[in-house]
């Protein structure tokens, strides 16, 4: 089922607007999931479940929020900044996100960042339209 | 059980806001179900503590004018953490609008600094008689029941004070 | 009062749906609170008695190993209130099942007469909430004599004797 990356946004836009109780017009590409949005950890598994069956895709959790098991892993996090090992595992967990910004400054309370409306977006869109 | 989920008013600004408290303790016999345990306030009775609340700040502001305030939609209802026996949550509920037979409400309860429970929800105010003339009389008598309740919660927040 | 919104269930299909029945009664005490003078049930207990039935619904599916709390009311909208001598029929519906967590959806109806719609998430919490201390056993469903009970009617509920036995263990 191929899908315009319009048509992902207006689904992905009416599922944050259900999930999170927010209204349409915050649901911007560069809205962060946790900063702007207000999604906790319980809104996160209620999103993926939603992607889900609006998509007709299985998503494994860590697949699109990573954060969760990255933050608990010593070898990836130190002193609240993630390591030059936990930038390249959230890199390679993360292929459709421009870490660069990230980068200079790799604070974990930034993390929640990079989740983006459009991180989304990119990732249902790689899913569904891959050849 | 009685069945009243906060235990005392603590704040209340017409058509806007109002605060109330609610203290949990083991001697509340349902807390021996839920769970046996690993005593917790239910997640719905932190959500009708919420909805007593935004009652009563409809109730007040406009002047006990129906018997009846029910839910009509909650969403949203996020629990984040857990209330246990020793605790006391305050809860807070900002109307977003107040019309003539409907209300919403945006609510948070808080224990120690700590979010518990957050929700949206709207309510529906009726009285019996709009669809029966002959129910005007119970009305009646739930509105005065109600007022002495008020009474109860607001009067009692305030003694000695 | 006990904390038991659900009467029996009438139907079981494992990890799809159940449907269970409560009847309301002016025997049980709050509702003479709610309101004094007008007994309704309140709709937050009926959301419970949803909880009640698709948390068990959502337990059963992994052998009552999980365990299933209650994190997110979705949804709950209320068409009509309920009173004394109306019997209730809750229906549950698995959504999604996960290892950390579930979603279901679920209707409760009166007669011919739709009383509620109501979506709940539920969390595993060994899976989630980390940081947080919690019994070791599962004080959720450690009493399976309650859900043995609550299954007494369906005839076709086929597990229920399998899960009370590894209980035991």
């Amino acid at each position: 089922m191929a899908m315009s990356r319009e048509d992902i946004f207006q689904e992905v836009q009416e599922i944050l607007v259900d999930a999170l109780g927010v209204d349409d017009d915050e649901i911007t590409l560069e809205a962060t999931l946790m900063g702007d949005l207000g999604a906790e950890s319980i809104d996160f598994l209620d999103i993926v479940f939603r992607l889900e069956k609006a998509f007709s895709i299985k998503i494994p959790r860590e697949e699109l929020f990573p954060a969760e098991s990255l933050m608990s892993n010593p070898e990836f996090v130190s002193n609240g900044k993630l390591t030059e090992k936990g930038l390249a595992e959230i890199q390679e967990k993360l292929p459709h996100t421009d870490l660069t910004e990230f980068e200079k400054n790799p604070d974990l309370n930034k993390l929640g960042d990079l989740f983006t409306v459009n991180a989304i977006i990119n990732f249902i869109d790689s899913r569904i339209n891959a050849a | 059980m009685r069945f009243i989920l906060i235990d005392k008013v603590v704040s209340f600004e017409a058509g806007k806001q109002l605060k109330a408290v609610k203290s949990v303790s083991l001697a509340e016999e349902y807390l021996g179900d839920h769970f046996p345990t690993f005593p917790v306030l239910p997640g719905v009775l932190l959500l009708e503590g919420l909805i007593e609340s935004a009652s009563w700040l409809v109730r007040k502001s406009e002047g006990f004018a129906h018997s009846m305030i029910l839910l009509e939609q909650a969403k949203n209802v996020r629990y984040k953490s857990f209330l246990s026996p020793g605790a006391q949550i305050e809860y807070t509920v900002d109307a977003k609008a107040i019309e003539d037979n409907v209300s919403s409400f945006m609510g948070l309860g808080v224990s120690q600094g700590e979010r518990i429970v957050e929700a949206r929800f709207a309510l529906r105010h009726f009285n019996l008689a709009d669809d029966d003339s002959a129910m005007a009389a119970v009305d009646g008598e739930v509105v005065e029941n109600m007022k002495n309740r008020w009474k109860l919660l607001w009067h009692g927040s305030n003694f000695g004070s | 009062m006990r904390w038991i919104w659900i009467d029996k269930f009438i139907e079981f299909k494992s990890g799809l749906r159940a449907v269970a029945v409560k009847n309301v009664t002016l025997a049980e005490e709050h509702l003479h609170d709610h309101f004094p003078g007008f007994p309704v049930m309140p709709e937050c207990l009926m959301i419970e008695g949803m909880a009640q039935t698709a948390g068990i619904l959502v337990g059963e599916a992994k052998n009552f190993q999980e365990k299933v709390i209650l994190a997110k009311v979705k949804k709950a909208v209320f068409f009509d209130y309920v009173k004394p001598g109306d019997s209730l029929r809750l229906e549950a519906k698995m959504e999604s099942l996960a290892p950390e967590a579930a979603s279901t959806s679920g209707k409760i109806t009166c007669g011919e007469k739709l009383i509620a719609e109501i979506d709940l998430l539920f969390s595993h919490v060994d899976n989630n909430l980390a940081g947080k201390e919690f019994p070791e056993e599962n004080f959720v469903f450690d009493d399976t004599s309650v859900f043995k009970s609550l299954l007494r009617d369906v005839a076709s509920y086929s597990s229920g004797t399998e899960f009370v036995e590894s209980e035991r263990d």
